[in-house]
């Protein structure tokens, strides 16, 4: 309780620190290039907004992932486990394919938010949805809409790459409109998912639990995954679908604060922005570019074996 | 059914989707009651209490404070009515104290932190339920019991009119268990209405007021424990044979189970005449009741705990008013019992002017037909309240041919058929 001022403090000025440092990095080493002509335009116009770009996302999937474990009741969830991501992905596909590449962005939004609509829909036949309904409606229509994915991968031809990119996730044509999109979901869907921070905090022990305690349980579902649709949805149209910063960061903020969600939603905002700016820098500049999506996974999924061990600390 | 009436129900059913558990529920609960749920397991207890607080769908009439308990908003719900379940989930590291805080959430404000006097009323509910030195650690870490004492406490501190719980004190020692239900019926003596799902039915019995007894989804009995757990009650509901008592320290009702075997199956063998007092035969009563024999005590005041097994084990008995001399008809009834009996066990027991012809009586039986059962690290004389003449009476008897045992496996090898020369054992 007592440190999580100076904790926060300490991550707001980590953010800022970040994101200077990031924005001075390339492949070219560390500061702002002197030589060659447009070098300042480099810094200010492709460097800046991607790493801002990265950062907001990063904070949108952390966001999420905060809130999603706390309404789930399980540490394990993840902001993908309704079927956004694939969702996000089959729309992505299609625009590829059928429209040769065109509204890409706008069809990952829409079929990040289609996937969530059907598995909301499916999950709520009966009247009240359960947690485990949603979760196990959510797997089972990831594993659908991936099979389109690789369906349509198959049949794509000349344009496998550009999906197979999709899927992975990057920040290669990130605008200074990605970053203040991204910014704009993230206050929004954060400043909402803050506002039900003590209902969630009630909820993360039980449904049964948050009503006896007097909390409007449905209000904070709906809050919860309408705000997590927003941000994941928004996530996956600006830079496809990254994956385990939405997983990791909320452990690591819980280990260092405690699971209160007041505290833990504004910090994974700053660790989630943190981790992902970090990540999509070193993709940018030591491995001539690749997908940020496999950094984070190649950082992620050990780090994640390593909490399945540590269960006992697992916050 | 009054204007008081904190909770009511009336003709409620409740389930689980098609599976109705309650039928026809009528009850209400005024101010100021402690009342206990019992019945068998799967009888619906835990869904009558979460059916009171909306979590199970119910149609009917159920009203909070005369009005409607699903016309409530959560939050009112929330500020009427307070539930400890048996266990919770804990999939967070959250502190006790931020896990007792969350019954103030419903005060609270969206926007500000708690205030210091949320803070201080759960400091209050930690110490009432003495988890105070827990305050700081994860709940992960707690023992059942800890845990349990915890969500009490969240539950005090969220400060409701409606108290349920259920199973309240089944993690909990002891010593726990005194301390949480004392502090429940304190709670019911301000004001509150505490209503509790209990298994252990002498515990519930101790402290509740009120006692309502379940089952199949119906509530069988309502009103005092007195009234609710009788022997036949136990028997019909759970299918278990019980005594009820009157507990001597509480004078609150209290069960016993008794052993399944003593009910025995089959003809007696023999008519054996059990002559105690003072409490002596109590044990030895229970000892043989689960054998084939047929069984009669032989006279007994009405105070003395050896009735109170008798009557309880249905032991035939020649029952006297306490503090008095026996009375002629008794007498001769206790000779006609000892005419009849093939065996009598004498249970050494203190002697007194008053009870001194009982044990003269047993001079006129033959002495082959009778076992003397004295305690170890006793003699006759230790029982004597009449200068000498129980202590000779004992004596002539064992002389004369009774066996004598220290133990009731001796007085067993006695009764089953081994009566042949005295064993006798110089006390």
């Amino acid at each position: 309780m007592t440190r999580t001022v100076p904790v926060i403090l300490g991550l707001g000025v980590a953010a800022v620190v970040t994101v200077v440092l990031c924005t001075l990095t390339g492949p070219a080493g560390f500061g702002i290039p002197s030589t060659g002509p447009g070098a300042a335009d480099i810094v200010g116009g492709i460097r800046l907004p991607r790493v801002l770009a990265a950062f907001f996302v990063g904070g949108c999937l952390a966001v999420a992932g905060a809130a999603m474990q706390a309404l789930f009741r399980n540490p394990m969830a993840d902001p993908y486990i309704l079927g956004t991501s694939s969702g996000g992905a089959l729309g992505a596909a299609l625009a590829i394919v059928f429209l040769g590449g065109l509204y890409v962005p706008v069809f990952a939004w829409a079929g990040a938010v289609v996937a969530m609509l059907i598995v909301w829909s499916i999950a709520g036949q009966r009247g009240v949805i359960s947690v485990e309904t949603l979760l196990l409606t959510g797997i089972a229509v990831s594993f659908f809409f991936s099979a389109v994915v690789s369906f349509l991968v198959a049949i794509a031809g000349q344009n496998v790459h550009q999906i197979i990119f999709w899927l992975m996730g990057g920040f290669w044509n990130a605008s200074p409109g990605d970053a203040l999109l991204a910014a704009a979901i993230l206050v929004l869907a954060g400043a909402a998912l803050f506002a039900v921070g003590r209902d969630l905090n009630a909820l993360s022990l039980g449904e049964e639990t948050a009503a006896h305690l007097g909390i409007d349980t449905a209000r904070v579902r709906w809050t919860v995954l309408g705000s997590s649709t927003l941000l994941v949805a928004g996530a996956v149209s600006i830079a496809g679908s990254v994956g385990f910063i939405g997983l990791v960061t909320p452990h690591i903020v819980r280990m260092l604060l405690g699971p209160d969600n007041r505290v833990v939603i504004p910090a994974c905002v700053l660790a989630g922005g943190i981790l992902l700016a970090v990540s999509d820098t070193l993709a940018r500049s030591f491995f001539s570019d690749i997908s940020v999506g496999i950094i984070t996974a190649f950082i992620g999924a050990p780090f994640f074996i390593w909490l399945i061990y540590q269960r006992g600390h697992v916050a | 059914m009054s204007a008081r009436d904190r909770i009511r129900a009336e003709n409620l059913h409740a389930g689980y989707g098609e599976q109705e558990i309650l039928k026809a529920i009528s009850c209400s609960f005024v101010p100021g009651t402690f009342a206990g749920i019992i019945g068998p397991n799967g009888s619906g207890k835990t869904t009558l209490l979460r059916a009171f607080s909306r979590v199970v769908p119910s149609a009917g009439v159920l009203t909070l404070e005369g009005k409607d308990v699903r016309d409530y908003t959560p939050p009112e719900l929330g500020m009427a009515l307070g539930f400890v379940p048996q266990d919770e989930e804990r999939p967070f590291s959250y502190t006790v104290m931020q896990v007792v805080l969350m019954s103030r959430y419903v005060r609270a404000s969206r926007f500000t932190s708690l205030s210091p006097d949320d803070y201080a009323r759960c400091r209050d509910a930690l110490k009432e339920t003495g988890t105070t030195h827990l305050a700081d650690r994860s709940i992960r870490t707690l023992s059942g019991g800890e845990w349990q004492r915890v969500l009490i406490a969240r539950a005090l501190a969220q400060d409701t009119p409606v108290l349920l719980l259920d199973e309240p004190t089944s993690h909990l020692d002891l010593a726990h268990q005194a301390e949480v239900l004392s502090l429940l019926r304190r709670l019911a003596g301000v004001g509150r209405t505490v209503i509790g799902v209990f298994h252990d039915l002498n515990l519930a019995a101790l402290y509740c007021d009120r006692l309502i007894m379940v089952c199949d989804g119906r509530i069988v009995t309502d009103g005092t424990p007195a009234q609710v757990l009788t022997a036949q009650r136990i028997r019909q509901v759970y299918g278990a044979e019980v005594v009820a008592s009157c507990h001597p320290a509480t004078g609150r009702v209290f069960l016993l189970p008794v052993h399944a075997a003593a009910r025995p199956q089959g003809t007696a063998r023999l008519n054996v005449t059990v002559v105690s007092g003072g409490g002596s035969g109590a044990s030895l009563f229970h000892f043989l009741a689960g054998r084939v024999f047929a069984l009669s005590a032989g006279v007994l005041a009405t105070t003395d705990t050896d009735y109170q097994t008798a009557t309880a084990l249905e032991i035939p008995c020649i029952p006297i008013p306490p503090f008095s001399h026996i009375p002629a008809p008794a007498l001769e009834e206790l000779g006609g019992v000892l005419a009849g009996a093939d065996r009598v066990v004498l249970s050494a027991h203190p002697v007194g002017p008053g009870n001194l012809p009982v044990l003269l009586a047993l001079g006129e039986v033959d002495p082959a037909r009778v076992v003397v059962h004295l305690s170890e690290g006793r003699d006759f004389g230790s029982y004597d309240f009449v200068k000498g003449i129980a202590e000779a009476a004992y004596r002539d008897l064992v002389d004369a041919g009774a066996r004598c045992t220290a133990t009731y496996e001796g007085v067993l090898a006695f009764l089953d058929g081994d009566a042949g020369g005295p064993e006798g054992r110089e006390p």
